[in-house]
Formats: C-alpha cells, sequence, structure tokens
C-alpha cells in the first residue's frame, strides 16, 4: 500500500512534468524602452545566406523591403542607397555590422534603424519520399544612435505537412512560403 | 504601340540596324534582318540602302546595336537623312519543335533629340494554337519568323497611320498582377512622366535577362500616354559618362545625377531573378523580378513590387491560358505594373477630392 506522503509526491512529480507542456516560449525581443512607433525610415541590409541558393537572401531582402514599405507605416530605403552608405562606411561586412558601423552607416544615409537578417534555411527539404519548400528566416533591429539591439524576431514557414506525407503534392510553391515568412515577421515587428 | 503622331511618310526613310541578340543562342540573325527588311519594303517603307548603312556603321565604328546616344542620332541625321532608326532585339530563338521566337522592336528619331517614336514586340511559341487534331501547330521555325515579323511590320505600319489589317492588341489577364506592391500618392495620373530606365540586375541563369525585362517595360510603359520613356541609348551615354555602375541598385546620387543628365522625372530599377524559357514541349516559363521607382522631386521611392509567374499559373484543364513563352508572361507583368501605378494614383486622388468635399461639408 502506498503511504499518503507517497500518493503526494507522485502527484506533484505529475504536475511538475505536465505543466511544463503548457509553457511558451517567444522568438520575439522586444526591447521595452524603444518607441517603435516613432521609427520612420529603416535600412534593409543584405542578409546572410547559408542556404545553397545564391539569390535566395537577395530574394528575400527584396520582398522584405516590399512588404514593409507597402504597410505604409516606414520608409524604406532604396537598396542601391544602402550599398552606397555601406561603401562610405567603409563596413567590411555589410550583412554583420558591429554597433560603432551601424551608428556611422545611419548617420551617412540618414536612417533611425537599420535591420540585419540570417537565411537559415531555403528550399527543397526532404523526408522520405515527401518534400515540400522551406524556409527559415531571423531578422535584427538596431537602433541607428547607439547600434543597440531592440527587436529581433525570427520565422520558419513550409515543410513538409502530415497531408505531404500522406498524399504528396510537394508542398507549397517557394514564392508563398516566403510571402508567408515575411509577413509573420512583419506582424512580429508592428505587434 | 503608342499614341504618338504619326509622321508623314514618303520623305521618312529607316535604317534597319543589325539583330542586336539577347538569346544567349545561336540564332539566323542575318535571315531575319533580311525577312523583315523585305517585308518592311513590300510594305511602302523606304530603308536606307544596306551599302549606305554598312559605309555609316564602319565611320562612325558602331559597335552596340542595341540603342542610339545624341552623337550617332545626329550622325544618321546629317550623313544619311534617315528620320528613324529601327532597332530590334532578338529575345529568344529556339529551332527545337515546337520553335520559339521573340523579338522587341523600337523606331527611334534621329537628330539633336533622339526619342522612342515606336516600340512593340512579338514572343510566339510553334503550339500557342494546336487547334483541333493539332492542325494550328507551326513546326517550322522560318514560319513562325515571319509570322513574328509580319505582327511587328504590321504594328509599325499602324504607327504610320497605314490600315494592314489586324491590330495587334495585347490582353492582360489578372493573374499577372504584381504579388506584393507599395504604391505613393506622390504619383500624380494628370502629369506626364519622363521615365528613364536603367540596366537590371541579372541574378537570374539567364544571359541578358536584364536587358530583356528592360526592353519589356520601354515597350509597356510606352502604351500609356502619361510615362514618356527615355531611349536606352541615351541612359546608356550617360551611365558610361558618368562612370556609373549599378552594381546593387541605384543609389540617390547616382539617381539625381541621371534625372540632372537625362531631364527625367522617374528612374525604373529593378532586380531580376528569375527569366527561364524552355526547349522542345516539356517545361514551363518562369518570370520574378523585384521593381523600384525613384521620382525626382521627392528624391524617394514611389513605387515597389515583387511579380513573379509561372506560364501555367491558372491553368487547370487543357492547358488553355497557358502561356509558352516568357516574353508573352513578362509583357504582361510590366503591363500590370504601368497600370498600377496610375491606378492607384486616380484612386489616391478621388480620395483626396472626396476629403476636400468631406471637409467643405
Amino acid at each position: 500500500m502506498i503511504k499518503k506522503f507517497d500518493q503526494y509526491r507522485i502527484f506533484l512529480c505529475f504536475i511538475f512534468v505536465f505543466s511544463a507542456a503548457c509553457a511558451t516560449t517567444s522568438n520575439i525581443y522586444r526591447d521595452p524602452n524603444m518607441d517603435f512607433g516613432a521609427i520612420k525610415s529603416i535600412a534593409v541590409m543584405p542578409f546572410v545566406s547559408l542556404a545553397r541558393d545564391n539569390v535566395a537572401a537577395e530574394r528575400v531582402r527584396d520582398v522584405f523591403i516590399n512588404k514593409l514599405l507597402s504597410t505604409g507605416a516606414v520608409y524604406v530605403l532604396p537598396t542601391g542607397e544602402v550599398a552606397r552608405g555601406v561603401a562610405r562606411a567603409e563596413i567590411a561586412n555589410p550583412a554583420t555590422p558591429s554597433p560603432e558601423e551601424v551608428v556611422k552607416l545611419a548617420g551617412i544615409i540618414k536612417v533611425e534603424t537599420v535591420i540585419t537578417g540570417v537565411l537559415k534555411e531555403y528550399g527543397e527539404v526532404r523526408s522520405g519520399t515527401a518534400a515540400a519548400n522551406i524556409i527559415s528566416v531571423s531578422l535584427q533591429m538596431m537602433e541607428a544612435q547607439t547600434g543597440k539591439v531592440v527587436w529581433s524576431a525570427s520565422t520558419t514557414k513550409g515543410g513538409i505537412t502530415v497531408w505531404d506525407r500522406l498524399f504528396g503534392g510537394g508542398g507549397q510553391p517557394m514564392d508563398k512560403v516566403t510571402q508567408r515568412a515575411v509577413n509573420d515577421l512583419i506582424n512580429k515587428l508592428f505587434k | 504601340m503608342n499614341r504618338e503622331p504619326p509622321i508623314q511618310e514618303g520623305k521618312f526613310s529607316i535604317a534597319v540596324l543589325p539583330i542586336e541578340n539577347l538569346s544567349g543562342t545561336r540564332a539566323p540573325l542575318k535571315e531575319i534582318r533580311e525577312s523583315l527588311i523585305h517585308m518592311m519594303g513590300a510594305k511602302g517603307f523606304r530603308i536606307l540602302e544596306e551599302e549606305t548603312l554598312e559605309k555609316f556603321m564602319e565611320r562612325n565604328r558602331i559597335r552596340y546595336t542595341g540603342g542610339i546616344d545624341k552623337p550617332l542620332a545626329q550622325a544618321f541625321k546629317n550623313e544619311t537623312g534617315t528620320g528613324g532608326v529601327l532597332i530590334t532585339s532578338l529575345e529568344l530563338y529556339s529551332d527545337v519543335n515546337p520553335p520559339k521566337i521573340a523579338l522587341t522592336s523600337r523606331l527611334v528619331s534621329t537628330g539633336e533629340d533622339p526619342a522612342i517614336l515606336w516600340v512593340d514586340g512579338v514572343g510566339l511559341a510553334g503550339d500557342d494554337s494546336p487547334g483541333i487534331l493539332g492542325l494550328g501547330l507551326i513546326e517550322d521555325p522560318k514560319i513562325l519568323s515571319k509570322k513574328a515579323l509580319d505582327i511587328l511590320t504590321r504594328s509599325l505600319g499602324e504607327y504610320f497611320g497605314k490600315k494592314l489589317g489586324r491590330e495587334h492588341v495585347q490582353s492582360v489577364k489578372g493573374k499577372f498582377r504584381p504579388k506584393t506592391f507599395y504604391r505613393s500618392d506622390v504619383l500624380d495620373p494628370d502629369k506626364k512622366y519622363s521615365v528613364a530606365i536603367v540596366p537590371f540586375l541579372n541574378m537570374s541563369g539567364r544571359r541578358n535577362a536584364g536587358e530583356i525585362l528592360e526592353l519589356q517595360f520601354i515597350r509597356n510603359l510606352k502604351t500609356f500616354e502619361q510615362f514618356d520613356v527615355v531611349e536606352p541609348g541615351l541612359v546608356r551615354q550617360q551611365l558610361l559618362m558618368l562612370r556609373m555602375i549599378i552594381a546593387e541598385g541605384i543609389s540617390l546620387a547616382n539617381a539625381e545625377a541621371l534625372f540632372a543628365t537625362l531631364d527625367a522625372d522617374l528612374i525604373l530599377a529593378a532586380n531580376v531573378f528569375n527569366y527561364q524559357d524552355y526547349q522542345a514541349v516539356f517545361g514551363k516559363p518562369k518570370v520574378d523580378f523585384f521593381v523600384q521607382l525613384i521620382e525626382r522631386k521627392s528624391r524617394s521611392v514611389v513605387w515597389s513590387s515583387v511579380s513573379y509567374n509561372q506560364g501555367d499559373d491558372g491553368v487547370f484543364f487543357f492547358d488553355r491560358g497557358r502561356v509558352n513563352t516568357s516574353h508573352a508572361m513578362a509583357s504582361q507583368m510590366a503591363q500590370w505594373i504601368g497600370e498600377m501605378m496610375l491606378e492607384g494614383s486616380k484612386r489616391a486622388q478621388a480620395a483626396k477630392v472626396q476629403a476636400v468635399d468631406g471637409n467643405h461639408r
């Protein structure tokens, strides 16, 4: 026979184990002291590409710039202007600038924030006979005055679903998956 | 086609430049040009004699045939007396059955201020209209080339006010709209804009995809009364003179220099990610690009859009509605962008008028 004390201990263990399932994790960081409503201009730096596709990072960057502009909330500098600023600020690696470089760049091209990004995955993934398109991106926003990170978020869209495993179909086209990922990131930015 | 006033024929002779090959493959350029000259001659156009053109090109050391700059336009006028120069670019050529061809031609005026008078293009595949039991299939590339050249010469004839038969009208389908876009209210639908198109960045695997898409925009923006497109030869000349290399898009400093030298109101730049045609039967064309338009006064981006389409988009039964060449697809995508630039501005204007009316009441 189990003693009453042991029963209590088992009950506590169950609570401890199953309460972990209720926990939520967030992949967004927002600086509580930053006034995001005051941001009027943004420079989007070239993204780091960890994918096999050579132009994927440029493509995702252009879709992101376009979506950001279409919100009407902020103005995004033309990519050529950002490139000019990078050249003038002599930034060796524009995809991963240091806080000092961000401050210098923002002074040249007159922006309030700078966004950098990493394209972690882009293209087709396979699992057994099933295949589908996937994208995984993470972004960081840095304040121009201090070079401090004020916002960071990541997203993953697409991938192989149960439907793909059962019926095939190859998942959604890459363009649509990219749009979904970019929409998700913008929603996280304006949350 | 455009809405410029037609020039009185008779006195107006045309110099047909050698065809610029953007197809990235070997093509019978000489034969295509001879057929074009023959067809134009048969339709009553005055063509500059071959020998005179050859001597002129030799004298002026012309190697680039994709456009003309100011000194060259002036030299054409003074030395040969021609009123216009016909610049033709071959965008696609495949003689594998079913054959495919895509051409864009434009007529540029000579003299002090060269301007695009007429521009049109055609993209055909042998299996565009197979018909019942495949009776409509075209298997001979020469027949297809003739058909394409006939469409172009008819369109040129219409520009000169001649009635030569069927009108070449392009229908635009909704599926070719940009997938996302940004449009500023700065664009005024009642104002006429001079647009300079800078070389597009080609990130696709297709050779010359930037130049090909640039031609599509020249052709389609020219169909709108509000847009006057600067001859690309002039843009090229200014880029060379200013020693400007557009490696990662156009900067505001570069844009300002071009605005000043070309007297343009807008600068159109783009990145081409995919421009794919296919050979033989299996495959589909794919076009994917990003466009930005910079305005002179506001020094800001007034239009930005992302467009991508495949030849079988929205096709469900019996290949109905399928597009077989990226030329035909890109042309409609560019047409949509032009329409939406102006349509959106009209809507914004209407909203402003409504707001003003509301305030008065």
